[in-house]
């Protein structure tokens, strides 16, 4: 079932006044099972059917305010959502709070499948919902629709709700070139930034006779199998390497986006630094998780057209 | 912190772990379980009915819809089947144990359908909870339904679902001389019960079913259609429902209209009626057990008795039986027809007739004729036709009556006695019409030496197991008295009772009762499922949670009972304080040393539930303020 009016504010409190509720397809066979019963009672004079049929009859009128007891008094706020990118299936988070228990709900947010039914105990709990986002940028999932059936399948009670925490959707990491804005600072450091590219974007610059109190990991294992003695990588000093990352021209803005999401994800990985630059807004070279997530950020909130 | 702030960056978005129509193996079992009982009780079904073919249906039709289901709605739809057929089947079926049988498959069926929707964390003994509470919240409305809820009338007099399928018993064609043998059958005939648990003398244990008046010179046929004269002469004063009953049957389905009497006493019930022969028909269905009331007559015999015979009860085909007739007119000039009925005694009597279950068949022609001058041995069946053949030959009016004799008296440890007739209690006997008393019973077997053999008196179950069988049958008779007792009649009577001239009024009263049945079922669920959970200080420590949380006043996630209420006394100094007279007590109780007996946790409850109101009563009176300020 999936009409009726959507819900809006930060707290959803389930009620008479927004739930609804209709028998389903089951529950008009199970009146038409009651019927045929009774004819058989009737016909046969018989007290079993007739019995059953009036059982059955009295479990159709329960059920209908059992399945409503179920989200009476339920409570539904917005949890804290983590950032994702797009294209992956994200976590929405939801807390609930259960006055009784509540049987057989059944979530879904926006188009998705909905959710298996699960039983709640009274009480506090933090529920995830699965849900793909469309595009980048601040994006709430969309209606939510509780639903159960519970306990016999006979009425359906449902609600509909907007939930109105947004969740910051980054765009998907996908290799490719990213441009490099020129740095304000030395015409120098630029050049040698240019030729670094130009070289295939190794980060270190220089070679030096390989001493042991250099360590295995700064070794140039390369020269060393083609039989040209040991040397250490001289690496540059980072702050006049770390690049400004930019939207490589003559593509798409946002598959442009995608190649600065994974060069900014690697650069992360590798531990350098690095700035972002997208149209007016500059975020200067840095490092770190937090930074990483800024620059993140920055990108799921670009706008449409730098 | 140092991964990548999604979840789900590494790998690729993962499914939902399981599908959404993916149902609890407990339901499954649960389904599986009521179809296994189902198929068991269709063992006992009578293939010759059509309603046992519907019921027999629908048990396949929901097996094969639990294998190949996968969706919820299918294996929803697979326990409504199995519901329906287990009513089909209680109308086929009402002894006490096929009952018991149908109850178990219901409840199995239904908590199946309950485990369908509490989805895959239900624990059985959850599920069987919830069963049990949301079966028991339904009885009060089934039950006011049941009982109130005025009955219609079959909409068909004649069920072609429920006729026909003669059992094995009693038929209305008589021809002994086509019958070898008589085989041993101990299945249960009837059942009877009297007041006062006086069981009629052993003499007197003749329960009539079927009269056969016409004769073809081989068997005895039961006329099939009365005058309408002859039609029902039901004594007036039989109203339905009128006085006790003093006898009371449980018949098995027979397939016949025509159920066991005594003869003499009167019928109770609108469904009952004494045709002129002397035949009890019973409106109910033949292929069912039938339950029915007679009452005493004082010893009065005014009704079929006295209705003089049809001409086809002296009717005899000439030539069929010459020897047989030659002997009949010598016996004319014997004199009254009571002198003609001593001459023929005193002739079977000084013949050697011989009882004899197994006397092989007898020719074709003239069978009668072969009995009675040539082989001399058989059983009731023949005494009584060649008897009352010998009569018609007399120019006495006679016929040949069907039905059981004597019976097993059955004292069970508890509840009323019995009269157990089983099928081999069938017997036959003749009747003949005396001008000056009507029609009398005679019964030629009894004339003969060693009658019946050991079959008549002996009991038919011995030993711990007849004695196992012989309680359950009581239990079974009192069940059916009990269950198929609340008939149309039953209810009528009731209502009657209960409502007396306001009969136009039955209409309310049901509807007030489903009210409140439905009413106390919605309002006791629903409170067992708020109520809190624990020891009563843990309770009233939930309640006052509760209340706060109404307010507004929620405990952070993660913070323990002693910050919460340290926060709520720097933000709200006197809710503060009321919740510290709460908590503390309850702390120092629950986490103090010792044990803790159930009276000390009776006596804190009762003193926190005084704080619990009065931190209520504060949060009530803030509540009012509120607006106006």
């Amino acid at each position: 079932m999936n009409f009726g009016k959507t819900q809006q504010g930060e707290t959803l409190s389930l009620g008479m006044r927004n739930l609804y509720i209709v028998p389903t397809r089951f529950g008009l066979l199970w009146l038409a099972g009651i019927g045929l019963l009774q004819v058989v009672a009737i016909q046969l004079e018989s007290n079993g059917p007739l019995w059953l049929s009036f059982l059955m009859l009295g479990l159709f009128l329960l059920s209908l305010h059992l399945t409503h007891f179920n989200l009476e008094g339920l409570e539904v706020r917005c949890g804290e959502p983590a950032p994702g990118f797009a294209g992956d299936t994200l976590a929405y988070p939801l807390r609930l709070r259960c006055r009784g228990r509540c049987e057989g709900l059944r979530l879904r947010l926006g188009a998705g499948e909905p959710d298996r039914a699960r039983s709640l105990v009274p009480g506090e709990h933090l529920l995830t919902l699965p849900w793909m986002p469309p595009e980048r940028g601040r994006q709430r999932p969309g209606k939510l629709r509780l639903l159960t059936t519970a306990p016999l399948g006979l009425f359906v009670c449902w609600s509909r709700w907007d939930p109105p925490v947004a969740q910051l959707v980054i765009p998907a990491p996908r290799r490719g070139p990213v441009g490099r804005a020129p740095a304000p600072a030395d015409p120098q450091e630029r050049a040698g930034a240019s030729s670094l590219h130009d070289q295939g974007g190794d980060l270190w610059q220089d070679l030096k006779p390989h001493r042991p109190e250099d360590g295995a990991g700064r070794l140039a294992w390369k020269l060393l199998a083609q039989g040209r003695g040991a040397h250490t990588k001289r690496f540059v000093a980072p702050r006049a390497e770390a690049p400004l990352l930019t939207p490589a021209a003559g593509i798409p803005l946002e598959r442009a986006l995608e190649h600065l999401s994974a060069a900014i994800l690697r650069l992360h990985g590798e531990g350098a630094r690095y700035g972002l630059v997208l149209g007016a807004s500059t975020i200067p070279p840095g490092r770190g998780p937090s930074h990483r997530d800024r620059c993140l950020e920055a990108l799921a909130l670009a706008p449409r057209s730098l | 912190m140092d991964r990548p702030p999604s979840s789900a960056t590494g790998s690729r978005p993962r499914r939902p772990a399981a599908a959404p129509e993916s149902t609890s193996p407990a339901a499954l079992r649960l389904q599986w379980l009521a179809e296994a009982l189902m198929i068991v009780g269709l063992l006992g079904l009578q293939p010759s009915l059509m309603l046992s073919w519907l019921a027999i249906g629908l048990t396949v039709l929901a097996g094969l819809k639990l294998l190949e289901a996968k969706r919820l709605a299918e294996r929803r739809l697979a326990g409504l089947l199995q519901l329906v057929c287990a009513g089909v089947l209680g109308a086929l079926q009402s002894d006490l144990g096929p009952s018991l049988l149908q109850g178990v498959a219901v409840v199995l069926a239904l908590a199946g359908l309950l485990a369908l929707e509490a989805g895959q964390g239900a624990d059985w003994r959850l599920l069987l909870r919830r069963s049990l509470q949301v079966l028991v919240g339904a009885l009060p409305v089934a039950l006011a339904l049941f009982v109130l809820m005025p009955r219609l009338a079959p909409f068909a007099p004649l069920s072609d679902l429920s006729r026909g399928g003669a059992r094995m018993g009693l038929s209305e064609n008589l021809a002994p001389g086509s019958i070898a043998s008589l085989a041993a059958n101990g299945e249960a005939a009837a059942r009877v019960s009297f007041e006062g648990n006086q069981p009629p003398d052993p003499a007197d244990r003749y329960w009539r079913v079927l009269v056969h008046d016409r004769f073809d010179g081989e068997s005895w046929h039961t006329s099939p259609t009365r005058p309408p004269s002859e039609a029902g002469v039901t004594p007036a004063a039989a109203e339905p429902g009128s006085g006790q009953a003093q006898q009371l049957w449980v018949a098995e389905a027979s397939g016949l209209e025509a159920v066991p009497w005594d003869g003499a006493a009167l019928p109770l019930g609108r469904e009952l009626r004494i045709n002129g022969r002397g035949e009890l028909l019973h409106g109910g269905r033949s292929s069912q057990r039938r339950l029915y009331g007679l009452r005493d007559n004082q010893g009065r015999a005014d009704g079929w008795q006295r209705l003089p015979p049809q001409a086809r009860d002296g009717t005899l085909p000439s030539g069929t039986n010459p020897q047989l007739e030659a002997l009949g007119r010598i016996w004319r000039a014997a004199g009254p027809p009571a002198a003609r009925l001593a001459v023929a005694e005193t002739w079977f009597r000084s013949r050697p007739f011989r009882y004899n279950r197994s006397p092989g068949t007898l020719p074709a022609h003239a069978p009668l004729d072969a009995f009675l001058f040539d082989r001399q041995e058989g059983f009731c069946g023949h005494y009584a036709s060649a008897f009352s053949a010998l009569m018609r030959a007399a120019g006495v009016p006679a016929r040949v009556v069907s039905g059981y004799q004597g019976g097993t008296w059955v004292q069970p440890l508890a509840g009323a006695g019995y009269l157990d007739l089983r099928q081999d209690n069938a017997h036959a006997w003749s009747e003949v019409w005396v001008d000056s008393e009507g029609w009398r019973r005679v019964d030629p077997t009894t004339w003969i030496a060693a009658a019946r053999g050991g079959g008549l008196s002996a009991s038919p179950d011995r030993g711990a197991v007849g004695w196992l069988k012989q309680q359950w049958w009581a239990l079974d008779l009192a069940w059916g008295r009990w269950w198929l007792g609340f008939d149309r009649e039953g209810q009528e009577a009731l209502l009657q009772r209960l409502l007396g001239d306001h009969r136009n009024l039955v209409g309310m009263v049901v509807l007030a009762a489903v009210s409140v049945g439905l009413g106390v079922s919605v309002g006791v669920l629903g409170w067992l499922r708020r109520r809190p959970k624990g020891d009563p200080p843990r309770r009233e420590l939930e309640r006052a949670l509760v209340a706060l949380a109404r307010r507004g006043l929620v405990p952070e996630a993660g913070e323990t009972l002693g910050g919460f209420r340290a926060r709520l006394e720097q933000s709200e100094p006197e809710l503060g304080a009321l919740l510290r007279a709460l908590a503390d007590p309850y702390q120092l109780w629950r986490y103090g040393a010792g044990a803790r007996p159930p009276r000390e946790a009776r006596q804190l409850g009762t003193s926190l539930r005084r704080h619990r109101r009065r931190l209520e009563r504060v949060l009530r009176r803030r509540l009012q303020r509120r607006p106006t300020a």
